[in-house]
């Protein structure tokens, strides 16, 4: 098995990931960037966007977050997101009840997770 | 000798009150579930947010940082931001909270300092209102409980902000009970500004030497981390002061309703007594009327 580095995706709600992956990316703010094992130290600012878990040069994984931080160090990325959703798991027509419910600001984000299923 | 009506009366209040401790332990202990679950489930981001933050404010240069992260550099005013439950009936939940910020405001007052004070919950802004009332600069009420609420936080770090960057004070602090379980809470003081720095993490930074990369660019960075630091960590208090505020009043409703019923078996005891004491003595009279005749 090739090098791996920790992600973590944290919300204040629960914590969403919590595994050894090949590879992350992430949606910074000037732009989506690829964190490998022995990745130099980076603390960057995050969009509303698509965070991919890749393995094997497959993406594997995928998480919705609502704009965030991320801690990235040579072993371990951590990912601090307000709001995540897990796209694998998530249904189409759930979030869109959600919604309907919800305020502007987390609408928005919930069709914009819904756009990217 | 106590009447016998004045003992059932007596033994029927003390019932109804152990009914509505038993109904209040019951439903302190339903939201405390709910409220447990979110403290804890909180506590991986705020504790995460807290160590990049350390981080960050074990690394700064003092002179170009910003302010909401190292500080201005005074240390003269002080603001306490004090977190207290709306309601009673929680046990010493409330009254220690008041004693730590007496004790607070009175070491810092030995030590020459200002000390202003923003009240978060009814209970400790009464309790302190005559003593301190002059040192308060904001009160909040009604944030707690089984819904704490993101923006709620968010405009209380907001008042914070703008009150110390209008200089209104150098250092601020959170004092707050942290659930620990439900027996019991720890009562936590934080520094929120400036950031504070474990001493551990600072050393293992020291050894590692590892200087990050920012993107974008530091400063503005963490202008936008820092005000979000804030809110998570006011966020997080509230949630645990909530699930605190629950678990101590399901404990004192657990003890009052023990002590009502201790005191229902005493007074049964008496009544029982008293009223065999009344027959006895009635039989003796009329034996005695009998042998009489």
């Amino acid at each position: 098995m090739a090098e791996t580095t920790q992600l973590e995706l944290v919300t204040p709600i629960r914590i969403m990931a919590q595994q050894a992956v090949e590879m992350v990316v992430a949606p910074g703010v000037e732009g989506l960037f690829g964190v490998l094992p022995r990745h130099a130290p980076l603390l960057a600012d995050l969009t509303r966007g698509v965070v991919e878990v890749h393995e094997n040069g497959k993406v594997t994984d995928r998480f919705m977050i609502d704009g965030g931080l991320a801690d990235v160090s040579g072993e371990s990325v951590t990912i601090l997101a307000e709001r995540a959703i897990h796209l694998g798991s998530a249904d189409a027509a759930q979030l869109k009840t959600q919604a309907a419910e919800a305020s502007d600001d987390e609408a928005a984000f919930l069709n914009a997770a819904i756009a990217a299923l | 000798m106590a009447n016998l009506k004045d003992l059932k009366t007596r033994i029927n209040s003390v019932k109804s009150t152990q009914k509505i401790t038993a109904a209040m332990k019951m439903v302190a202990a339903a939201k405390l579930r709910r409220a447990q679950d979110a403290a804890e489930s909180g506590r991986p981001y705020s504790t995460r947010m807290r160590q990049v933050i350390g981080n960050l404010a074990s690394k700064a240069d003092p002179s170009s940082a910003p302010q909401l992260l190292v500080g201005n550099g005074k240390d003269q005013t002080h603001l306490l931001v004090i977190m207290s439950a709306d309601r009673g009936l929680c046990g010493g939940f409330n009254g220690s909270i008041t004693r730590q910020t007496r004790a607070e405001v009175a070491r810092l007052k030995a030590e020459n300092k200002t000390v202003k004070l923003l009240m978060v919950g009814r209970k400790s802004a009464d309790a302190l209102r005559r003593e301190f009332g002059d040192m308060y600069i904001d009160q909040h009420e009604g944030l707690q409980g089984t819904s704490v609420n993101y923006d709620d936080a968010a405009s209380i770090a907001d008042t914070i902000r703008s009150k110390f960057e209008a200089g209104e004070f150098d250092v601020c602090t959170l004092i707050f009970n942290k659930f620990k379980n439900a027996i019991t809470q720890e009562i936590t003081l934080t520094r929120l500004i400036p950031a504070e720095v474990d001493e551990s993490d600072a050393a293992d930074n020291d050894a590692a030497a590892v200087s990050y990369e920012y993107e974008p660019e530091e400063d503005e960075l963490l202008a936008s981390l820092l005000p979000r630091n804030l809110s998570t960590q006011i966020y997080s208090a509230l949630l645990e002061s909530s699930a605190a505020e629950l678990a101590a009043r399901m404990t004192a409703m657990d003890n009052a309703t023990r002590n009502a019923g201790e005191l229902i078996d005493r007074l049964t005891l008496v009544y029982n007594r008293t009223r065999q004491a009344n027959i006895t003595s009635e039989l003796i009279e009329i034996i005695s009327g009998a042998e009489a005749i």
